[in-house]
């Protein structure tokens, strides 16, 4: 009695909510509990990536010091983005030796770069260690120099989600570009005269040249000068006016110029071509991130075309034409917003795929700098060891939960945007 | 179909193109110079020595081929030196183009390098006095420097360095002084004539068909690999010595998902709903997104160590432990070894093809002709393997796709973790050590397979499923 009644209230309840499509995708996807948890779960994660350096630091959070009160972490900040520097006495401070006053140390109390030379090598979480108290207990043991298992573990949740969502977010700008454009545009509504198309084709070696010139001094510079090309060689495409032949109006094939790059880059056996740029460059999360972006877009720009194809044929986008909105205007601000749900499913699954990569990488000891004790490499460092179970069992446990609570976040997705199971 | 064929192999071409291309600027741009790697480096100090070094060097790099332009057009600007190829040190390269960058003059920059060369030989054939030896040999090491400088201040610090050694040689028959004289005019005409504007004028050179690249790829065509940097064997041997272990397991793996997978998934869409689904389900979703690496290692420590179990020998393929024995009794100690990698290598395509036939094969039971066929009196078998079963063998052939590019990169990781001697362990190693010309080989080869096996999915999609026709009629 008590079920049937809470059923129908909810019935009720779900006609009276908005009926946007985000609205609809929303209340689908809590309907999913696994997914809905998973995401909690992310969100909990990602608060310890993004506050790493208050969880574990070799610094104290806040100290008094010969009379004086200093927060050494914030400062750090600071130091690292130049606006400051340390203070005189607090130079070179060997900041586990100083005779403190008070001091309030972050609940675990290293980096994961700090090495403890006293615990090392390999002292496992019930071992006995020789540190001052219980406070200053290796919680999951230490690797072969000494670092502490927990503060790499902490460190490496914001490698993992930093490698993910930045390479995800290159990967979203170059997918949602190309897909937007192929989709929206298809073969036949850009149409262009033929000098212009001339002109465009001609100016992209001129525009790679002065790309490259620029990008010496900086990048910004650089990507100025590849624009300021294609605008100077669409000013000059004008003087092509005067012959007739040039002045015709030709259908751009976007769409198909575009899906058959996209099947170029499918083809790219993604791992082993990763692998070897990494191996040949030397180590840095920047090009991991960078070479995973630029190889993993097309899964975005796949969902955002089919996507697009549907949604510029409904009656609003043409209501918008109709109104004489700019097309540029009516993509950006109409057609991408209602085709963007479907996109995070590949988003999801590609974060899950591309700190997949990063372990992946920093098991094999490539493209990682080597001083970050990773999850990977870790992991990677309990091969000599057998007696650290510790290293081999943690990391891996957290790799492992985190690539899958981000599938089961696709998953969620997919079952929740997928307009198959509508009712 | 034969159309779409031929449409396949035409996207194809561009695809291998762009990957070789990438791959061989990714060797171009390595740092370190392939012809230090393959000469043995004499270290003598003397005149002869330096010079058959030189010629060594010399030798190797022609041999190689790299004297001669990399690619069939370069984009560079009218500063830039379009004969810089030429000259055979590659660390002199880096150091010219980067000084033709900052002047914008490559006649004075030319001119410049061949005083510095004139002023080494100058130097080298010097004959010292006893009192001027140790000068004399400071400025034999410093002369060499100017070849690797491009910053205006360490060029200038380095030649009033050598200005002071000078100095102090006793130089009667006044040898030394006026080539540094000539060498430090050199230098004042680059920084006086420097014409920067050149720099942004584009220029395109084109070289023909005589470059390394077409050299590399027509080569390449023809199964001719190269040379390794690590030993100096030809490639394809080294190949050949590897691809036996990865294409055994590879196979042994692909035919266990197969034989596994298929029934596996087909079960768990039939009951779907029961008990024996959902623990199905459940576990197979967790053997996918088990890191096959994570499994591996565990299974390694735990399973193959004297201090947790031992149960499996920790590494190899048994080689030596084989020898020797019957055939029956080698072949038990050759399982015993691959047991652990083989299950590493399959369980992850087995959950993952596994989840594919569940979910084909539930889209195929809700269809009308099933509940068609069970309604006329269709036993449920015959329901399920003719009517269902092959309607669903879509997402099978999709992975069959993969087939031929895992066999020769292997799963990297478990020949590595294993230590099993095969592609994978190949492609790592050589990359460690930097051995570019493996490492390229590979990629490529697995970028040619994957595209075969790509086309081979597309046609089995065809002979599996009617409906689709690649003609153009549709």
């Amino acid at each position: 009695m008590l079920f049937k009644k809470k059923k129908k209230v909810t019935e009720t309840e779900d006609k009276d909510l908005p009926q946007s499509y985000w609205a609809y995708v929303k209340r689908q996807f809590r309907k999913n509990k696994r997914a809905l948890y998973s995401l909690y779960i992310i969100l909990f994660l990602a608060v310890i990536a993004i506050f790493a350096d208050f969880i574990a630091n070799d610094k104290p959070l806040m100290c008094k010091y010969e009379g004086k009160t200093y927060f050494p972490v914030f400062r750090e900040y600071g130091v690292k983005a130049g606006l400051v520097d340390w203070q005189p006495e607090l130079q070179n401070a060997q900041w586990y030796d100083l005779e403190y006053e008070s001091a309030i140390w972050a609940p675990i109390p290293y980096r994961n770069t700090t090495i403890d030379y006293n615990n090392a090598p390999f002292v496992g979480p019930f071992e006995k260690q020789d540190v001052k108290s219980g406070r200053w207990h290796h919680l999951l043991g230490t690797n072969k120099i000494g670092n502490d298992v927990m503060a790499c573990m902490i460190h490496g949740t914001r490698i993992a989600f930093l490698v993910g969502i930045v390479s995800m977010g290159i990967a979203f700008v170059i997918g949602i570009f190309f897909g937007a454009v192929a989709g929206f545009f298809g073969d036949d509504q850009v149409k262009a005269t033929r000098g212009k198309v001339l002109m465009n084709i001609l100016a992209f070696p001129f525009a790679i040249f002065y790309f490259g010139v620029f990008f010496d001094k900086s990048l910004w510079l650089g990507i100025l000068g590849f624009i300021a090309v294609f605008i100077i060689a669409n000013l000059l495409a004008k003087l092509f006016d005067f012959i007739p032949y040039m002045k015709d109006k030709i259908a751009v094939p976007l769409d198909l110029a575009i899906t058959r790059f996209i099947e170029v880059v499918v083809s790219v056996p993604v791992l082993i071509l990763v692998l070897s740029v990494v191996a040949v460059f030397p180590p840095s999360i920047f090009l991991v991130m960078g070479i995973i972006g630029l190889v993993r877009w097309t899964g975005i720009a796949r969902f955002i075309r089919a996507e697009l194809l549907r949604v510029r044929s409904l009656e609003y986008v043409e209501a918008a034409y109709a109104l004489g909105f700019p097309r540029w205007r009516i993509l950006l601000k109409h057609a991408i917003p209602n085709a963007l749900a479907p996109v995070f499913i590949a988003v999801a699954f590609g974060i899950a795929a591309a700190i997949l990569i990063e372990s992946f990488l920093s098991f094999l000891g490539f493209g990682i700098p080597i001083e970050l004790n990773t999850w990977g490499q870790l992991l990677t460092q309990s091969r000599e060891a057998p007696e650290a179970w510790w290293l081999a069992i943690f990391p891996g446990f957290a790799i492992f939960i985190t690539v899958t609570l981000f599938n089961l976040i696709g998953e969620g997705l997919t079952d929740a945007i997928d307009p198959r199971l509508k009712q | 179909m034969f159309r779409y064929i031929l449409k396949r192999i035409l996207i194809f071409i561009p695809t291998l193109l762009v990957i070789s291309i990438v791959i061989f600027m990714l060797g171009v741009y390595a740092p370190g110079d392939p012809v230090i790697n393959l000469t043995a480096q004499s270290g003598g100090e003397s005149m002869d020595d330096k010079k058959a070094g030189e010629e060594s060097y010399i030798k190797k790099w022609k041999e190689l081929g790299l004297n001669l332009p990399t690619f069939y057009l370069t984009l560079s600007s009218q500063a830039d030196c379009d004969t810089l190829y030429r000259i055979h040190r590659k660390a002199h390269r880096e150091t010219l183009a980067a000084l033709t960058t900052k002047f914008g003059n490559w006649d004075q920059v030319d001119a410049y390098y061949k005083k510095i060369q004139s002023f080494e030989n100058t130097v080298l054939n010097f004959t010292p006095d006893s009192a001027s030896t140790k000068p004399w040999g400071r400025l034999r090491d410093n002369v060499g420097n100017l070849y690797l400088k491009s910053e205006p201040k360490s060029i200038e610090n380095t030649l009033s360095k050598l200005d002071g050694y000078v100095g102090k040689i006793n130089d009667t028959l006044n040898i030394l002084s006026p080539g540094l004289t000539a060498l430090n005019n050199g230098y004042g005409e680059v920084v006086d004539k420097s014409t920067t504007w050149k720099n942004y004028v584009p220029a395109l050179n084109w070289y023909g068909l005589n470059n390394r690249y077409h050299k590399w790829i027509s080569r390449f065509m023809v199964g001719d690999f190269g040379i390794s940097y690590q030993d100096r064997k030809p490639i394809s041997k080294k190949i050949g010595d590897n691809i036996f272990w990865t294409m055994l397991i590879s196979i042994i793996s692909i035919i266990l998902t197969y034989i596994l997978a298929v029934p596996l998934g087909v079960f768990s869409a039939v009951k779907k709903g029961t008990t024996a689904d959902s623990v199905t389900t459940t576990f197979l979703f967790i053997l996918y997104s088990l890191p096959n690496f994570w499994i591996a290692t565990l299974l390694i420590i735990f399973l193959c160590n004297p201090q947790y179990l031992h149960w499996f020998p920790a590494f190899g393929v048994g080689t030596e432990a084989a020898e020797g024995k019957s055939m029956i009794a080698a072949l038990g100690v050759r399982i015993h070894h691959l047991i652990l990698p083989l299950f590493c290598w399959t369980y992850g395509s087995l959950a993952f093809l596994s989840r594919q036939m569940r979910g084909g094969m539930l889209g195929v039971l809700r269809q009308d002709y099933i509940r068609t066929a069970r309604a006329k009196g269709l036993p449920e078998n015959k329901v399920i393997w003719k009517h269902a079963f092959r309607n669903s063998l879509l997402p099978v052939i999709t992975i069959f796709a993969n087939i031929f590019p895992l066999m020769i990169s292997g799963s990297v990781i478990i020949e590595v973790i294993f230590t099993i001697p095969g592609m994978g362990r190949m492609l790592v190693s050589a990359m460690t050590a930097q051995d570019f010309p493996v490492v390229f080989t590979i990629v490529m080869m697995v970028a040619v397979l994957t595209m075969i096996g790509y086309l081979i999915a597309d046609v089995l999609y065809a002979f599996v499923d009617p409906r689709i026709t690649y003609s153009s009629k549709k």
